[in-house]
């Protein structure tokens, strides 16, 4: 060959540390905007070792005040009870109804795959709303619901010792179809052949499902529970519009707290430690989560056995 | 006896079945009478709100009422203005997420380099963490930045809904692809980036729909972002809802249920499009459909 | 066209070796056959060459230049893979016309691809698919796409990955005797990757053995066939295998434990354990002079057609032959074998040493 043109030359060649650095520099926008998010989220962090408030204008830290003072105060260990009531109370109930929905779908008869396609619709409706709609319904006047369950105009959904459970019956209306939906798809991934081998077997409907299904389905239930576990300790919109925390403090969760000392009470300090409380409790189940979610992932997306 | 092959949990047609149908129904009867409920409230008139259950005339000035003037003077919200900002604002939030996210999706599902795992950690964490923690020091910092009540405040904190979400998603879809597609395009002589918009791209093309209407579904749905970081310039339209509720003494429950209904309808109908692949979506990615 | 040379390729998975210190010189226009058992490197050679999979140390020369860093565009190789890594969102006919529209293999007019597509689709026997898509296709079909958007382009070398292996058996051995003939591929440097060992012999100018990462041994089919460097290329090449029989070097004869081999042992063979090596098909029916001589009961005949894979017991090992079924023993009958001296091959410590005729040194 001649040496005619460049063409021809040595083709130039690529270092493996500029190979090394490509996934890093696709990286970087998404990492600017990681940025952008844990300025703020530090600032949060650092707020709870300080004085801040909206009418305090020397700043200066306390060290870990807040946190003696806030861990010391009843009211939020109030809070820490009912988070964790609500959180549970939810979650359970959310799974069953949820994995029971999906058994129910996944008959395939005729109404089930009529009504599957409308299954989500709660999930969509902004929990918000959701919550606004229900507080329509439960109203004790005029509300549908103490019209149609026969209960006069005495039943107060609302009231203090009814109140937690409504705000479950909103979150259980909103998200057992997001435990359903996931529970169903993971269902209709199992493998056939053991079922058609224990239904030549004869083996009853409870066998299977204790025994062949429910083992086969864990890691599907297990991301669902854990998806709803976490989002319910940090509950907002559906106990703010519902009650706003009321009555007196029964549905008080931290983020409410939370919201009342820092928005509402404008201390901004007071707030940030109760965050950063949750939010060390968050941090440590979404590290368990990750795994869970990895592994799952991996598996649908088909790259591991 | 022929006996028809079933699928995994399924069951012959018995007198259980009949009951499990009959479950089934009352299950859907719970899950959609809200809604149904909530629409027969809208089309009532300002009478029969409080007087009457099913039997009424009805009407659709509720809706007009929401989007114009007179319920602005009852909220002191423009509803028409709300609805512009949350298209925007999640519109704006979703395209930034898509912008960045994909390549950082991409380099994730594409390469196991260091810092990945971490980086996707981070992500997932925001998902998952309390909102207030980001929002008290925001409400300072928008402040003194001018971004307070301002869409642009709304696209960047709405990041924490739509950021994990799409590079969650997008990360699964890539990693599905095989590598060797984009191999084949490079020994074809395409370089990398070509390789890339001509291969690896629209293969994920559902995955990018999916990804981006979710995101734009739950940045809509989001309210405790909008209720603190903006007020009457800014309001989204899951706040100004919420607004017909309290409003000064009387309750205005067929506005109310108005209001929630064209609240809720766009993502309901976006959801509907998007169906197939709103599983793998939900789950980040960990549940295939 | 344009020759090959990698040398002292290393590539590791995390902590999986995949390819160590590799080297292979291929020359321009070779047809040069990798053959080992899954797992053994030979898709990650090929990337290698390729510029697929960045390698940890080695070099990788094409044409003379080196092309160890260079991106794999531009270094002129065509490859087509195991997995097919077919276009799945377009047509046969876009897939194969996805390499003339880059740029980088030359400029062709719409009528130019036509024709060249047109050309290789009919070799193929594939030019009723333009119009599908891959997953409207068969395996076999999807194999032939996959290896026409290979020869639809000039290139400096085809890499072809098990380009055969999803075909079935009648067609397998029709594209095996086509591949060879055809136009491109009989003037292109090729690197074929198989683990098939009939492919290997019958397409290889040259090929090279692989195991774990390492070249076993390189040489003409001849060469690997006859003077199989140690046993596992000995048992990698041939159906059934070759039948190993450990004895002992003592006295000037070789005997194994049982007695049922005691021959006299070649001039310079060293005492202490040996293999000897009989390959089924060498093994004859009674007695020949200048032969290895067994003895034994026919424990299974299984027929293989024109031939009977015979299953002979002689003391504690069992020989197998292949012979002709006219000539084929019952079973439980008793029967002698014979095998001629230059075709035992004789095994030191794996190595093979040379065969019952006497040393022979490998130029390997």
């Amino acid at each position: 060959m001649s040496a005619l043109s460049d063409e021809t030359a040595a083709p130039p060649s690529v270092p493996a540390w500029r190979r090394g650095i490509r996934p890093y520099l696709l990286s970087i926008p998404a990492l600017a905007v990681v940025v952008g998010i844990l300025y703020p989220f530090l600032s949060g962090a650092w707020y709870s070792l300080l004085d801040y408030s909206a009418g305090n204008t020397h700043v200066k830290s306390v060290w870990f005040a807040n946190f003696a003072d806030v861990l010391g105060d009843p009211g939020l260990w109030r809070s820490v009870g009912v988070t964790i009531e609500y959180a549970l109370l939810a979650t359970v109930v959310e799974t069953v109804l949820g994995v029971g929905v999906a058994l129910l779908l996944n008959r395939s008869t005729l109404i089930g795959r009529v009504l599957e396609k409308v299954l989500i619709l709660p999930l969509m409706v902004a929990p918000v709303i959701a919550a606004t709609m229900w507080k329509l319904m439960f109203d004790t006047n005029f509300g549908i619901l103490n019209h149609v369950l026969g209960l006069g105009h005495t039943y107060n959904w609302l009231s203090k010792d009814h109140a937690l459970f409504s705000a479950v019956l909103v979150d259980v209306w909103v998200y057992t179809p997001f435990v359903a939906v996931l529970v169903l798809a993971g269902i209709r991934s199992l493998p056939r052949e053991p079922f058609e081998a224990s239904d030549v077997d004869g083996a009853s409907w409870w066998y299977m499902f204790r025994r062949l299904m429910l083992p086969m389905m864990y890691p599907y239930i297990l991301v669902a529970v854990i998806f709803r576990l976490m989002d319910c300790l940090k509950i907002f919109d559906i106990i703010y519009a519902l009650t706003a925390g009321g009555p007196g403090t029964v549905t008080t969760t931290l983020q409410i707290n939370a919201f009342e000392d820092s928005i509402i009470h404008f201390d901004y300090s007071r707030g940030s430690t109760y965050m950063f409380l949750l939010w060390v409790l968050v941090f440590v189940a979404a590290r368990f989560l990750v795994g869970v979610l990895t592994k799952a992932q991996k598996r649908a997306a088909g790259t591991e056995g | 006896m022929a006996r028809r092959v079933l699928g995994p949990g399924q069951k012959r047609v018995s007198a259980g079945g009949v009951a499990a149908d009959t479950v089934t129904v009352l299950w859907f009867v719970f899950a959609l009478f809200p809604i149904v409920w909530m629409f027969l409230l809208s089309l009532k008139n300002n009478v029969q709100q409080t007087s009457t259950y099913f039997g009424f005339t009805p009407t659709w000035t509720n809706y007009l009422t929401v989007l114009g003037s007179k319920g602005e003077q009852l909220t002191s919200v423009d509803f028409k203005s709300a609805v512009l900002t949350s298209v925007l604002a999640c519109a704006g939030a979703t395209a930034v997420s898509l912008v960045v996210g994909i390549p950082a999706a991409y380099a994730a599902g594409r390469w196991k380099y260091k810092g990945s795992e971490s980086l996707m950690f981070q992500m997932l964490s925001f998902r998952f963490a309390p909102e207030l923690m980001v929002i008290v020091p925001l409400f300072v910092i928008y402040h003194y930045l001018h971004l307070f009540d301002t869409t642009v405040g709304l696209i960047w904190v709405l990041q924490l809904v739509t950021m994990p979400l799409v590079v969650w998603i997008l990360r699964s879809y890539f990693q599905d692809l095989s590598p060797e597609l984009e191999q084949a395009a490079l020994l074809d002589g395409y370089t990398r980036v070509r390789a890339f918009f001509t291969v690896a791209l629209p293969l994920v093309r559902p995955g990018i729909a999916a990804a981006a209407l979710l995101a734009f579904i739950f940045a809509w749905n989001n309210y405790i972002f909008p209720l603190i970081l903006t007020d009457s310039n800014a309001t989204t339209v899951t706040v100004a809802v919420t607004k017909f509720l309290g409003g000064g003494g009387q309750a205005y429950y067929n506005l109310t249920a108005a209001a929630a209904l064209l609240g809720v309808l766009p993502p309901l109908v976006l959801a509907l499009c998007i169906q197939r692949y709103l599983v793998r979506g939900l789950s980040f990615g960990a549940v295939k459909s | 066209m344009a020759s090959l040379t990698l040398d002292g390729i290393t590539k590791s998975y995390g902590k999986t070796r995949a390819l160590t210190e590799l080297s292979l010189t291929v020359a321009d226009g070779e047809f040069f056959v990798i053959l080992g058992p899954s797992g053994a490197g030979k898709t990650t050679t090929l990337k290698s060459v390729a510029g697929l999979e960045p390698i940890d140390a080695g070099t990788v020369h094409i044409g003379g230049t080196d092309m160890t860093g260079v991106e794999p565009y531009r270094r002129n190789v065509a490859m087509a893979f195991e997995s097919y890594a077919l276009y799945p969102q377009r047509t046969v006919f876009d897939n194969l016309a996805s390499p003339l529209r880059s740029g980088r293999t030359g400029t062709y007019t719409a009528e130019q691809q036509q024709k060249r597509i047109g050309e290789v689709t009919d070799t193929l026997g594939i030019s009723h698919l333009l119009q599908r898509f891959p997953r409207e296709l068969s395996n076999g079909q999807r194999q032939r796409v996959a290896l026409g958007r290979v020869l639809v382009r000039p290139a400096g070398a085809y890499l072809l990955d098990e380009p055969l292996s999803h075909l079935d058996a009648k067609l397998r051995a029709a594209m095996r005797a086509e591949l060879k003939q055809l136009g491109a591929m009989s003037s292109t440097t090729t690197l074929y990757v198989t683990h098939d060992y009939q492919e290997a012999l019958a397409l290889g100018d040259r090929i090279a053995v692989l195991r774990a990462g390492r070249v076993v041994q390189v040489g003409t089919a001849a060469e690997i066939w006859s003077r199989p460097v140690d046993t596992f290329v000995a048992r990698a090449l041939g159906q059934p295998e070759m039948t190993l029989l450990s004895a002992t070097v003592h006295d000037g004869r070789i005997r194994t434990a049982d007695g049922a081999v005691d021959v006299a042992a070649p001039t310079g063979l060293p005492r202490g354990d040996v293999l000897l090596g009989l390959r089924p098909r060498a093994v004859g029916l009674g007695h020949r002079d200048d032969a290895l001589t067994v003895d034994g009961t026919v424990r299974l005949a299984e027929r293989l057609g024109r031939l009977v894979e015979l299953t002979v017991r002689s003391g504690d090992t069992d020989v197998v032959a292949v012979v002709e079924s006219a000539a084929a023993p019952a079973e439980d009958s008793t029967v002698t074998l014979s095998v001629p001296t230059g075709e035992v091959h004789v095994f030191v410590g794996d190595r093979r040493w040379g065969s019952l005729a006497g040393k022979e040194d490998h130029d390997a």
